[in-house]
């Protein structure tokens, strides 16, 4: 045991009197995992980014069909209780699902055509950026829609409802609670998102229906319910987007989903990863070589001197040792210094990219476990790459090498 | 298998009659049939029939170069593995007979450099130093290696070789006179039962060698210490009271091959 740490320490000692090459192997090392890390660094930052991007986003979590359908009430219960599907609702047929709206209070008043669209709890659009509306009087409108009207939210606005019946033109007319008003990048549209009884009853009212609900004349609407033509749906995230739109497809629907642009960064993600290995292992290759030959020739080297320790009495399990602590002394300084590198670097790329970036995001960034990683794989391969050095070290013979000038 | 070549040269019959009395010592190395042949283009082999070696007992082995004192010494200090041994037992410091031609069969290396670490010291023709260890440190490493404190052993020695305001310095700030001290310090600083060294004072200057021979052999009486030490000038030790291992060298006109033949 005493042998064994005093070879360590005789180890330390050469590894620290050989100052320039110590030095070397270093900086070697350091250039050829700093490099690795900023490049792993930027990719997984911006694959996250990406990724958390698409991720927050509801936009890209919504399964819209084209065209128009028939939806039965069975199959909203059916589709609505799929492990993928966050959000459903029916939609009635866009034709009828619009409305005047006309701001009553102000005198400058201007009149805007929106389109309806259901919303309830669960929107994920309305939950992320707007307020889903707490009964039938309350809407929320997009950003175009209240800039247009000029509203603000807790304000008034007036809903218009036209039909002619048998040549006589007719409305009727419903104050409703400005709510919340949803950003741009949420609809760009002029649109008013209402509970689905309100649109139901403008649809039935249009088809010259009365409407209980809203007090509104005509005859009485048919008993029974109705199939859909259309539905607002969301899957639970974006991995579920594309299930969701094999199985709807296999019902013969055309839809519409940003699955493309998901599959576009998931393949990107591959891509990059596939090249940073390739570096990753041309590197390591590269390195791997270069510390067994340094290695190699320092133990070379110092023959002399290990058949000494040898002479004195250290035994060949002991001297072995030599050159795997200083592989490993190597490699724990040389990850070190990487890491410092890398931190700088990260801290400069992120900076310049500061602008394009949100708060939280990054556009390089590797985690604790990433540089621990990189850490352990050093370390391994340094002793890895010692190996055959020490092999050369427990054939020495002290009576071979201790009289060499 | 030399022993029976009588055109063996002898080159000294001489036994120094200060040699203490064999028979009141106990043995440190007893040797017979070992035999160790370095086969090549100008081949050379090497034959002791018989050696005993006492405790505290001052031994020269006497030859010019070439005439395998290195390679007795070698094997003494069981770094060099014989080829054929009837008998190689040495007897540790704590008195325990390490059966050495048995390690080797066994290639018990570990066992025989822990006999090593404890019970030999050895000293090179030159250097043998390490060179990234201060000079207290290089004296200190059998100590390190033992386990034991090592301060008070290093600055009695260095002080009695004249090297105490070196003991910080590297090996290469030293002179080579200075360097064989320090050798000498490393060999004794942990008081070792054998004290093996290869022409220690042959790269110094003659009144340099004279001085550390003698230094070197006061501090091996002193602690009763082995001594065995290989020379090329027998005047040098002479009169330091060593007993002499003379070398016989033949030629076999066959193959060419040197014989040498260890005996006394």
């Amino acid at each position: 045991m005493h042998r064994l740490k005093t070879i360590i320490r005789l180890s330390l000692y050469d590894y620290v009197h050989e100052r320039l090459l110590t030095i070397c192997a270093v900086m070697g090392l350091a250039a050829i995992l700093a490099p690795l890390l900023v490049l792993f660094g930027v990719k997984s930052g911006i694959i996250n980014t990406m990724v958390d991007r698409l991720v927050k986003d509801p936009r890209n979590l919504e399964v819209s069909p084209i065209g128009s359908g028939r939806y039965s009430p069975e199959w909203f219960s059916i589709e609505g209780k799929l492990p993928e599907v966050a959000f459903l609702i029916p939609q009635t047929r866009s034709i009828a699902a619009n409305m005047l709206l006309s701001d009553l209070e102000n005198k400058r008043s201007y009149t805007l055509a929106v389109d309806l669209i259901p919303t309830d709890k669960g929107d994920p659009l309305l939950e992320k950026w707007g307020k889903i509306p707490n009964n039938n009087k309350e809407v929320v409108l997009s950003a175009s829609a209240a800039r247009k009207l000029n509203m603000q939210i807790g304000q008034i606005v007036t809903g218009r409802v036209g039909r002619s019946l048998a040549g006589k033109k007719e409305q009727v007319t419903i104050d409703l609670k400005l709510a919340a008003i949803l950003p741009i990048e949420a609809f760009s549209r002029d649109a008013a998102f209402v509970r689905l009884d309100l649109l139901k009853a403008t649809e039935n009212y249009r088809d010259g229906f009365s409407s209980k609900l809203f007090s509104w004349p005509g005859k009485s609407p048919p008993a029974g319910t109705s199939d859909y033509p259309s539905f607002r749906l969301y899957a639970r995230s974006i991995y579920d987007v594309s299930v969701l739109r094999d199985r709807l497809e296999s019902q013969g629907l055309e839809i519409y989903t940003r699955a493309e642009e998901i599959e576009i960064v998931h393949s990107l993600d591959r891509s990059f990863s596939l090249i940073f290995k390739i570096i990753a292992i041309v590197a390591v290759f590269g390195y791997f070589a270069s510390m067994a030959s340094n290695i190699l020739a320092n133990v070379n080297r110092k023959k002399r001197h290990l058949g000494i320790a040898g002479l004195i009495g250290f035994s060949t399990k002991n001297i072995i040792w030599f050159p795997i602590v200083q592989a490993v002394a190597t490699s724990m300084l040389g990850t070190g210094l990487a890491t410092c590198l890398y931190l700088i670097s990260e801290l400069v790329i992120n900076r310049l990219f500061a602008d394009y970036i949100s708060k939280g995001e990054y556009v390089c960034k590797i985690s604790i476990n990433h540089i621990m990683i990189a850490f352990i794989l050093t370390v391994f391969l340094s002793i890895l790459a010692s190996g055959y050095a020490a092999f050369q070290v427990a054939k020495i013979e002290p009576s071979k090498v201790i009289r060499d000038i | 298998m030399s022993e029976k070549n009588n055109q063996a040269v002898e080159m000294d019959k001489y036994i120094e009659p200060s040699n203490k009395s064999e028979n009141q010592s106990p043995v440190v190395f007893q040797l017979s049939g070992v035999t160790k042949s370095w086969p090549s283009e100008q081949g050379f082999d090497l034959t002791v029939p018989k050696l005993t070696i006492h405790r505290g007992e001052k031994v020269a082995l006497v030859g010019f170069s070439g005439c395998g004192k290195s390679t007795l010494l070698d094997l003494l200090a069981m770094v060099l593995r014989p080829d054929n041994v009837e008998e190689f037992t040495f007897v540790t410091l704590d008195h325990k007979r390490l059966n050495v031609a048995e390690a080797w069969r066994q290639k018990n290396m570990n066992k025989l450099a822990q006999a090593r670490m404890r019970s030999i010291g050895y000293v090179l023709q030159t250097g043998g130093l390490l060179p990234f260890l201060s000079v207290y440190d290089n004296i200190g490493l059998s100590l390190y290696g033992l386990g034991q404190p090592a301060q008070e052993a290093v600055k009695k020695l260095a002080v009695k070789l004249g090297i105490e305001r070196h003991l910080q310095k590297y090996p290469m700030q030293l002179s080579v006179g200075e360097r064989q001290r320090v050798a000498i310090a490393r060999a004794m600083a942990h008081e070792p039962s054998v004290v093996i060294a290869d022409e220690p004072t042959a790269s110094l200057d003659p009144i340099n060698a004279t001085e550390v021979m003698g230094i070197f052999t006061q501090i091996a009486d002193e602690k009763d210490v082995t001594f065995i030490v290989a020379t090329h000038e027998w005047e040098r030790v002479k009169e330091l009271g060593f007993r002499r291992i003379k070398f016989s060298l033949d030629r076999d006109p066959a193959d060419g091959t040197v014989r040498a033949k260890a005996t006394g």
